[in-house]
């Protein structure tokens, strides 16, 4: 059985098109500190590092947990890497926690980033060849067979568009501030992959996260309510085969299905408050209310459309403003995990739902192909019915 | 000299040329991207130093680090501006190696060291370059001194290093420049290799006009591109279980690009992608180029022919596509064949 872990510090950095104050090793550990300080330790106290971040072709830094080591104070510490494209900063967060929960460390630092300013992710995601056809490109084709499949009006995508960037303006750290966003911005803006248009997509972001973790016995240690990481899942399937269902993929399925069993959640949408859900793409967040078994097939857009997944809904999705609204790619799912961390800490701030108590954190990457999932909540051993 | 390929019929369409042939299953491929960095509060006066003409370091708990750091390196507490302090001009060679085969990388053309240098008044040594001339004018222990280059661009490069104490002569200095705040890389790699056997079966095949996939020998089904091995059951495929799968297919998805311009990209105006499944195929060939049919007309569950390109098929083709290449077809045409029901085709699309 493994023992507890909580996260017990917080830290981000404000999110840009370009952080052309800080160089790497200053990005990390503006995120870094502001964790450390957030819990009242320091680097001191800290038994291992953990850091994750998108492909290195990004940035064109190879390995760069060698060279930011020294920065993150892991002289004579172990410090991990995982690399799970852009489902890394959940996968991060959850090889952080299994350290903690084995026994081994007590105290860990998980640090994730990405300065996309300094190469470009499309180049990098089509293999340094010309006519690649990015992520959107991949997606939206699947997103059509969503629509396709399930019937969901158009508007859904304009929606989510307007909400996550309505939550962004609650959140200082959020990158785009679109004070001005409505459906009628939305659709007017530039058709990207159809039926995605430029305001429906993520943009690209400068920054990092941190978190510090510890163990029970360390939770008094420091000052704000700790956040129990109840449990988490990781899967992955295969981009392409024969038989692979790409709108509801079974990886994300399995997902969802253990990390439920394992913290005893049965019913999903009643038993969670609230979720940061990995929408970088606005329909992704219908797909994955379905996809993860929190709305029934066919259903998810209509928790859009009713306003079940806005701040003040029964389900609120993405109150930070989520990847719509910040996306430094290898930060992106680390990012989900600490807001949840947030909504039942009560350290949201302004985008905190009101008496949240569990709260999921989600990521996937890849085409759609690499899952992380953790469950945090404000007790460590809350009773479901 | 031409001849044909062993192990396929119809020679008279099986012509390729031989050296064209040992480059097709040599691939070449050339990664490279022009990187920026931000160089922040410390290294941004250390290349803006370097430019203007003086070295310049962190004191950090008691030491003198150069190249300097933005946080000490022991303990990870951070360093400001306010503790950097010149050094140099002149330094020891705490150790070095003989570069005889300088490459287009190096900092010089003619052979030079490379050597750990503690510059005076610093704690720690920084590798640089020394223009020593021969093997013979370095020792450990030796005294070098720094020279500045005259095309300062607020780089390393900006610096070099000669054997004795004559110090240089003061650098011309823009006083009006701008602080080195970003720099520009041009970083890139060159990979080299072979392509796998099943993957050269299939390049030949294309050669002559024939789609090799292979068929699973577990649940029958066919990939095309194969891997080589069948994914879902985990078993290897061999040659006995490659198949010809047909020209002509069902569109199971596609997108429109408009290009996102980046170092490399050649598109300017948008296209269609699409995944196709062939008949007589499970897995579909996805990344298929279309110019020629207009977007309102596209649709999935349209059929589609290839229409192959004449003589050379050779493309940039890989170990990990997953398409056909560019270069094997002229355009894809539509059967006028009525569509198939996108319900058939969900776990086809990708």
């Amino acid at each position: 059985m493994a023992r507890p872990c909580a996260v017990v510090g917080i830290g981000q950095t404000k999110y840009k098109r370009r952080r052309d104050d800080l160089s790497l090793d200053g990005l990390v550990r503006e995120a870094a500190l502001r964790a450390l300080d957030d819990a009242e330790v320091s680097f001191a106290d800290v038994d291992a590092v953990v850091l994750g971040k998108a492909p290195d072709a990004l940035e064109g830094v190879i390995m760069p947990e060698l060279s930011l080591a020294d920065a993150l104070g892991a002289v004579g510490k172990p410090i991990h890497r995982v690399h799970t494209a852009g489902s890394v900063g959940a996968s991060t967060a959850i090889s952080a926690a299994v350290l903690v929960e084995s026994g081994r460390y007590d105290t860990v630092l998980t640090v994730t980033y990405e300065k996309q300013s300094e190469g470009n992710a499309t180049w990098a995601l089509s293999g340094g060849k010309s006519g690649g056809q990015g992520a959107g490109g991949t997606f939206a084709p699947w997103i059509r067979e969503y629509i396709r499949r399930s019937g969901a009006p158009e508007h859904i995508g304009w929606q989510v568009a307007v909400k996550d960037r309505q939550n962004a303006l609650k959140n200082q750290y959020a990158h785009l501030h679109l004070h001005d966003i409505s459906v009628e911005a939305v659709k007017e803006s530039p058709m990207l992959w159809d039926p995605l248009h430029f305001l429906e997509s993520c943009p690209s972001s400068d920054g990092a996260a941190a978190m510090v973790l510890s163990s029970a016995d360390l939770v008094s240690r420091s000052p704000n309510p700790p956040a129990w990481v109840l449990g988490h899942a990781k899967r992955t399937e295969f981009s392409s085969f024969p038989g692979r269902d790409t709108v509801k993929p079974q990886a994300g399925v399995d997902c969802a299905a253990t990390l439920y069993k394992e913290v005893g959640i049965t019913d999903p949408r009643r038993q969670i408050d609230t979720a940061e859900l990995y929408v970088p793409f606005s329909w992704y967040e219908p797909m994955w209310l379905e996809g993860h078994l929190i709305a029934p097939d066919g259903e998810g857009w209509k928790m859009t459309d009713e306003g079940a997944t806005a701040l003040d809904g029964d389900f609120p999705v993405n109150c930070s403003g989520g990847v719509l609204s910040s996306n430094p790619i290898g930060a992106s799912g680390m990012i989900r995990c600490l807001e949840a961390a947030n909504q039942v800490r009560g350290t949201a701030g302004d985008y905190q739902v009101d008496g949240a108590r569990v709260a999921l954190g989600h990521a996937y990457g890849g085409a759609a192909q690499y899952f992380a999932m953790w469950i945090v909540s404000s007790e460590l051993d809350p009773v479901f019915s | 000299m031409t001849q044909t390929v062993p192990g396929f019929g119809e020679p008279e369409r099986v012509v390729v040329d031989c050296g064209r042939m040992a480059e097709l299953f040599d691939i070449d491929f050339n990664l490279e991207y022009p990187y920026t960095r931000t160089t922040g509060p410390i290294i941004g006066p250390f290349l803006t130093g370097l430019r203007d003409g003086r070295i310049l370091a962190t004191k950090v708990g008691g030491r003198v680090i150069c190249p300097p750091v933005e946080y000490d390196p022991d303990s990870g507490a951070t360093v400001g501006p306010e503790n950097l302090v010149e050094v140099g001009p002149g330094g020891e060679v705490t150790g070095w190696t003989w570069v005889a085969q300088p490459t287009s990388k190096h900092p010089f053309e003619h052979p030079f060291a490379f050597a750990q240098i503690k510059l005076d008044g610093a704690d720690t040594t920084m590798l640089h370059a020394v223009d020593a001339g021969s093997e013979d004018a370095m020792s450990t222990g030796m005294r070098v001194v720094v020279r500045f280059s005259s095309d300062r661009q607020g780089t390393i490069n900006d610096v070099y290093f000669v054997p004795g104490d004559e110090l240089p002569a003061a650098p011309a200095v823009d006083d009006d420049a701008e602080p080195v705040m970003i720099t520009e890389h041009l970083i890139g790699v060159r990979i080299r290799e072979p392509l796998l056997p099943h993957r050269r079966r299939f390049v030949e095949g294309l050669q002559q006009g024939r789609i090799i996939g292979q068929r699973s020998p577990v649940d029958g089904k066919v990939h095309v591109p194969s891997r080589g091995y069948d994914a879902t059951n985990r078993v290897p495929m061999t040659p006995d279980d490659d198949v010809e799968v047909a020209d002509v297919g069902t569109v199971t998805s596609f997108t429109e690009i408009v290009p996102v311009q980046y170092h490399g990209q050649t598109e300017t105006e948008p296209y269609i992608r699409c995944s196709v499944l062939l008949d007589g195929a499970d897995s579909t060939v996805g990344g298929i180029d279309i110019r020629d049919i207009k977007i309102e007309d596209f649709r999935v569950g349209m059929r589609l022919q290839m229409v192959w390109r004449d003589g050379d098929r050779i493309g940039d083709l890989d170990n990990r596509g997953y398409g056909l290449n560019e270069e094997v077809y002229e355009r894809w045409e539509p059967t006028g064949e009525p569509d198939v029901d996108p319900e058939r085709l969900k776990e086809h699309n990708f």
